[in-house]
């Protein structure tokens, strides 16, 4: 299948976001070129890096939401949870020895451009503004700290 | 069948639901583009993504009403429970090799657009009124849109 090429409307312009929608989109992408490879081990160990990555990333992501007082915080936690819920499905029928990869490769593709362009979308501007806000009272490092909380 | 179009009566005012509701709208064409082209592999990939982003939209609905305290949102839940069932249903039909491409088309284009039109305008008010910090945003918004309108 075509790989996930970056494109401006992707771009949240929240660069530490920005960051970790590229690292999920490499990830689809290199989950793409093992799929090609049929080799179980090799798409065991992407999909696990994937997931993993996608799980710190909703963390992040949500505690900023939070922090700037984004009103849909909640709904927009429960699309996180279905999203996990579905790909975890997929991993125990992948685990069960179903070939689930381009059915896999087809949600994880559209759901992550959907959700980039319609879902994250809404929350840009206050998340925006906050953080402005943040730098101005000299208590930036709240990234920072979050980055390293999230992701090991 | 016709493609259909966005139009201002079928908007919430809400804009995260707005523009959830407008790729709803823009995998429906794009199914209708796949039958009308005839093609198969298209078709399933586009059902896969219009499923997908229903439910997860169905999901992010269902928790902004309960947030709101929305009194009809278990009435509401389940005509989503419905949809859900019927999903399943096709699915299973189509696995066991039944033709069910017409019906399901049917199912999105008509239920799915009624439901948009018809039952989500209803939980409107309550979330408006219930969730904090969404009235701030619903009015700029509303001032964007009319200075779209106004100022072309």
């Amino acid at each position: 299948m075509a790989h996930i090429q970056w494109t401006s409307d992707l771009d949240t312009n929240i660069q530490v976001i920005d960051n970790q929608h590229r690292r999920i989109v490499d990830y689809i992408n290199q989950l793409d070129d093992v799929n090609e490879s049929k080799n179980p081990a090799e798409i065991e160990q992407v999909l696990n890096d994937l997931v993993d990555y996608t799980l710190s990333h909703f963390a992040f992501e949500e505690s900023l939401m939070e922090e700037a007082g984004y009103p849909f915080i909640n709904g927009h936690k429960r699309v996180h949870e279905l999203f996990v819920k579905r790909v975890s499905d997929f991993q125990q029928r992948f685990k069960m020895g179903e070939d689930i990869s381009r059915e896999l490769l087809i949600v994880l593709k559209s759901w992550l451009i959907n959700h980039i362009k319609s879902d994250d979308n809404d929350y840009v501007s206050l998340v925006q503004s906050n953080l402005t806000q943040d730098s101005k009272k000299n208590t930036d490092g709240w990234i920072t700290r979050s980055v390293k909380k999230f992701f090991r | 069948m016709a493609y259909i179009e966005w139009k201002d009566d079928l908007a919430t005012g809400i804009s995260v639901i707005d523009s959830q509701h407008k790729r709803i709208i823009h995998y429906i064409n794009q199914l209708t583009d796949a039958l009308r082209l005839n093609d198969n592999i298209l078709t399933g990939e586009v059902l896969i993504n219009l499923i997908d982003y229903t439910l997860s939209h169905f999901a992010f609905e269902e928790s902004l009403m309960e947030e709101a305290h929305y009194h009809a949102a278990n009435i509401h839940r389940q005509t989503h429970d419905a949809f859900r069932n019927k999903i399943t249903d096709y699915q299973k039909r189509h696995e066991k090799g039944e033709q069910v491409t017409d019906e399901l088309f049917q199912l999105l284009n008509i239920w799915l657009m009624n439901h948009i039109a018809e039952d989500d305008s209803s939980y409107v008010p309550a979330v408006r009124e219930n969730i904090p910090g969404i009235n701030t945003n619903q009015k700029q918004g509303w001032i964007k849109s009319k200075i779209s309108e106004f100022f072309k």
